[in-house]
């Protein structure tokens, strides 16, 4: 009896179960009686210079075990993602840059405590010049912001001969989009429990991405490391905002110190006003197309503030002007993109690594091409599209699996129906359809991102997989687990799992830029191959035959009428003293980007998505809902279709939320000023898997996490710009914009009706 | 004070407890970590229990509150091996994703169905507007309210 395919099929997320009884320790829940608990001494305002910061009372607060500064830090005062701009302090040396710089921790017998001593402290700032405007941070004699420098980071790229193309066009546009920071709000805030235990500090936190907070932490610490071990606590949601380190350097160092547990949680205030926020960008683009509609140019300059710290804002900088003209033939192209640093709110990852912003603006641009050559922006997008085989704006050749085309025709249906309806709409609401179109790389930019995998099996034939891949509740557990089995012919049910331990998995990067799907699937897939060659070498042993003429599962082997338990086949194994195992090692196939032109090969593969949203407006109150969204994703291939439509799903609702209502501010101190998506505004969202079989993918599958977030927001502005009659331009398009909006609409017709009558 | 009330159906008596803090972190004091921490303002609405019935933002409500009251929390839904039906239905419908906000849900449907068991999709949103999720995109926790709704075999 063979077993179905394991891929391919909707199995049950992995720990469902514990999630649905409440049984499941999240970060936040792992406190333990008798712990210490952790609390930071923020600085309120900056950028200042510290002129005091007395502690003594803070210390002798009863129940107050220890008060932490810098001068407490025994390494490397400095953490970051990007290896050549790690910038942050975690604790204050001597000046502060913004308001949530850490300067004191404070450890404690009780939280209540804690925040009783952090009153205590005396802490006296005297004001140092700052800058906001991240132009003016760039311009002479600006405060200095970052440590060599307020520029960044920058990035071009650069093809054909965009000059020519411009004097060659029958249709040119020009536009302005901005774009507003944004908070991943996770709805489980930073957590964890760090201790100390047979010489090692041992740091249990909700991240994305254990191996570097490893890395991190020992650096920070002034230890091997070896010293240092982090595991990934349950973590309830993550977007790009668990890939910083903030709170387990805090864990890390009061450990380490201490000798004993210590627990800490940010509160929602902290975590809005400490953590990393996605990039505003402001985009400038120029883009034209020939009378048929063929796109010849995209020049986009992209600017946008980082904020005070670096994070992971090259790969945001890099990424956004290598997807700045968006998933379509662009003969020349000219995109220079750039961040700087102000004594802003940081900013870093967040679901999509820039190209939700610049997607707003290049569909932005095909709409305003469509309508000046009076093409449907359907069809203009279809004309586009890349296609397999075609040349991206880096001068990446294109495999088999970029289905584009796939994706926008699925819509039509749903696009046709929305329009009509939409075209028959009168009276108090305003109805408009719109698109979006995306490409996104997979993994990180040019750059190796490799991941390792092992898989081990015991005497009893049970299969243990071993990732560092951090599962965030995007099903990547899920998922590998069901590429381990497919390999090697087991139920995936039965595969045990061992996740992001670094005393106990091998590195497999961040769960980020959708990589893990692709990446860490690739090493599990060849750690299983390692595997199932064992085995079969011991059964073409035992069978006197081939190892290639051999039907291997979890029953066992058989071979030219012959069958061999799978238990005889482990102990022959066992005898011969073979360890059941194997590792698989990944390196996704990039090269570096020119650094004048960017021409390159960025990434392995690219996902291809499109979406329609009808959006509707109330041409009264200026309320505005979005009933319908479709939404065509090309993911190479489903791993788990139902996991692959739930990104989906997910997706459109943050884009949704992206597009609508979310902005954040320093005033911004919970969710009831900023707002997410709530079930009342959730569409009823059409999700629609397209198969393109990847040829590098681990049975032909890319990812989407991030890809089911981008489209949403173009498409509603696309909608929105057919409502309202005028195109909206700055995101959110929130009920102030779009009251603006309809007030604008109705002089307009007022004058026309005057210079008519 | 001393604090009595039932929960998830066990009597507790508790001597010396401080009813000026949350009942969540009462709850959570307890071990009963299942009800979840996302805002503290009763915004975010992981922190759900029903007091008497109704679906109540614990981390709002004074631990006092609960005097002589019936607290329940996610961890009383089950019995033993067996699932309530609204717990089966999140997991056939794919309505989990990290599952941070899972047992809120999943209390402010529990005491939807109870008032309403066959609620129409009005009724569900407005039954979980309080409830936010950053995750699903709610339509497969809308979906998983339905399928709970008509299962044969609720039990009251």
């Amino acid at each position: 009896m063979s077993l179905p395919s394991q891929v391919g099929l909707s199995l049950a997320r992995r720990g469902g179960l514990e999630r649905v009884t409440g049984a499941c320790l999240f970060g936040v829940d792992l406190a333990q009686p008798g712990d210490l608990h952790l609390f930071a001494l923020r600085a309120g305002s900056g950028p200042a210079r510290i002129q005091r910061l007395d502690l003594a009372a803070a210390r002798a607060y009863p129940g107050v075990v220890a008060v932490f500064t810098a001068a407490d830090i025994p390494g490397i005062n400095r953490v970051g993602i990007i290896a050549k701009v790690k910038d942050q302090p975690i604790l204050a040396e001597g000046q502060t840059r913004y308001p949530g710089d850490a300067v004191a921790l404070i450890a404690a017998e009780s939280l209540t405590a804690a925040r009783a001593a952090a009153r205590l402290a005396r802490l006296e700032l005297e004001p140092l010049p700052a800058v906001s405007d991240p132009r003016q941070a760039l311009l002479p004699g600006a405060p200095k912001v970052g440590e060599a420098g307020n520029l960044l980071w920058e990035a071009r790229v650069r093809k054909g001969d965009p000059d020519g193309a411009l004097a060659r066009a029958a249709v040119v546009v020009t536009n302005t989009y901005t774009t507003s920071k944004a908070e991943h709000a996770a709805i489980e805030p930073e957590g964890g429990r760090a201790w100390w235990q047979d010489g090692l500090v041992v740091v249990r936190a909700s991240t994305q991405n254990p191996h570097h907070d490893r890395h991190d932490l020992a650096r920070l610490l002034g230890l091997p490391e070896e010293g240092v071990r982090v595991i990934q606590a349950e973590t309830g949601g993550g977007f790009g905002g668990k890939l910083d380190l903030g709170l387990q350097g805090f864990l890390a160092l009061a450990a380490w110190h201490l000798k004993r547990p210590v627990v800490m949680t940010y509160t929602r205030e902290e975590s809005l006003a400490a953590t990393a926020k996605r990039h505003g960008l402001v985009m400038e683009y120029t883009s034209a197309a020939d009378e048929q509609g063929r796109l010849l140019l995209c020049q986009a300059e992209i600017f946008g503030d980082s904020g005070v710290y670096a994070s992971y804002g090259p790969a945001v900088c890099v990424r956004a002007a290598v997807h700045a003209s968006g998933p379509y033939r662009v003969p020349h192209v000219e995109a220079h993109s750039r961040l700087v640093y102000t004594n802003n709110a940081w900013c870093g990852a967040m679901r999509g690594f820039g190209v939700p912003q610049v997607a707003l603006a290049h569909e932005g641009q095909m709409d305003e091409l469509a309508q000046r050559l009076g093409l449907d922006p359907l069809e203009m997008r279809i004309i586009n599209a890349l296609r397999p085989g075609d040349e991206t704006a880096t001068g990446q050749r294109l495999g088999r699996s970029a289905g584009l085309v796939q994706c926008l025709e699925a819509l039509r249906p749903h696009y046709g129906q929305w329009r009509r309806e939409a075209a028959r709409s009168e009276g108090q609401y305003l109805r408009g359809v719109g698109l979006g179109a995306m490409f996104y790389g997979i993994g990180n930019t040019a750059m190796s991102n490799p991941a390792s995998a092992r898989l081990e099996m015991d005497a009893e034939g049970r299969l243990c997989l071993f990732t560092g891949a951090a599962e965030l509740g995007q099903g990547s557990d899920t998922v590998l687990c069901q590429i381990a089995a497919e390999t090697l012919g087991w139920p995936a049910q039965d595969v045990r799992l061992v996740r992001g331990d670094t005393a106990r998995t091998l590195n497999a990067g961040a769960t980020s830029a959708s990589r893990q799907t692709f990446i860490s699937g690739n090493a599990v897939q060849l750690a299983a191959q390692g595997l199932r060659g064992l085995l079969l070498e011991q059964a073409a042993a035992l069978l006197g035959a081939p190892p290639q003429d051999i039907a291997l599962d979890h029953g066992g082997a058989r071979a030219a009428g012959k069958g061999l338990p799978l238990a005889d086949l482990l102990r022959g194994l066992q005898e011969r003293g073979v360890v059941v195992q194997a590792v698989g090692d990944y390196d996704p196939p990039t090269t570096p980007l020119d650094p004048a032109s960017g021409q390159g090969v960025p990434y392995p593969t690219y996902a291809f998505a499109a979406q329609a949203a009808l959006v509707e407006v109330d041409a009264d109150s200026g309320l505005t809902r979005v009933p319908q969204v479709a939404a065509a994703h090309d993911v190479g291939r489903a791993m788990n279709p139902r996991a692959v439509e739930a990104q989906i799903k997910g997706g459109v609702v943050m884009g949704l939320g992206y597009a609508l209502m979310e902005e954040y501010t320093p005033r911004c101190s919970n969710l009831h000023q900023y707002h997410i998506p709530t079930i009342a505004d959730a569409p009823r969202i059409v999700p629609i898997i397209v198969e393109s079989d990847d040829e590098a993918g681990p049975f032909g599958a890319k990812g989407v996490g991030e890809p089911a977030l981008i489209p949403t927001a173009p498409a509603v502005a696309g909608g929105l710009a057919q409502a309202l009659g005028r195109r909206l331009f700055d995101q959110p398009f929130s009920l102030e914009r779009i009251m603006a909006a309809l007030m604008e609409g109705r002089k307009t017709e007022r004058q026309k009706d005057e210079a008519g009558s | 004070m001393r604090l009595r009330f039932s929960l998830n159906g066990q009597a507790m008596d508790l001597a010396d407890m401080d009813g000026s803090q949350s009942l969540l972190s009462l709850l959570r004091g307890l071990g009963f970590t299942g009800s979840k921490e996302g805002c503290g303002v009763g915004e975010c609405g992981a922190c759900t229990v029903l007091l008497d019935g109704l679906s109540v933002d614990s981390c709002l409500l004074p631990a006092a509150k609960a005097q002589g009251r019936a607290v329940r929390t996610v961890e009383g839904l089950a019995q033993g091996e067996s699932l309530h039906p609204l717990q089966e239905a999140f997991l056939e419908a794919g309505a989990v994703q990290c599952g941070y906000c899972t047992p809120g849900m999943l209390m402010s449907a529990t005491a939807l169905l109870e008032r309403h068991p066959r609620p129409g999709d009005a009724e569900i949103t407005e039954a979980l507007e309080g409830n936010l999720c950053r995750c699903t995109g709610y339509q497969d926790i809308i979906e998983a309210v339905r399928l709970a709704a008509a299962k044969p075999e609720r039990k009251p």
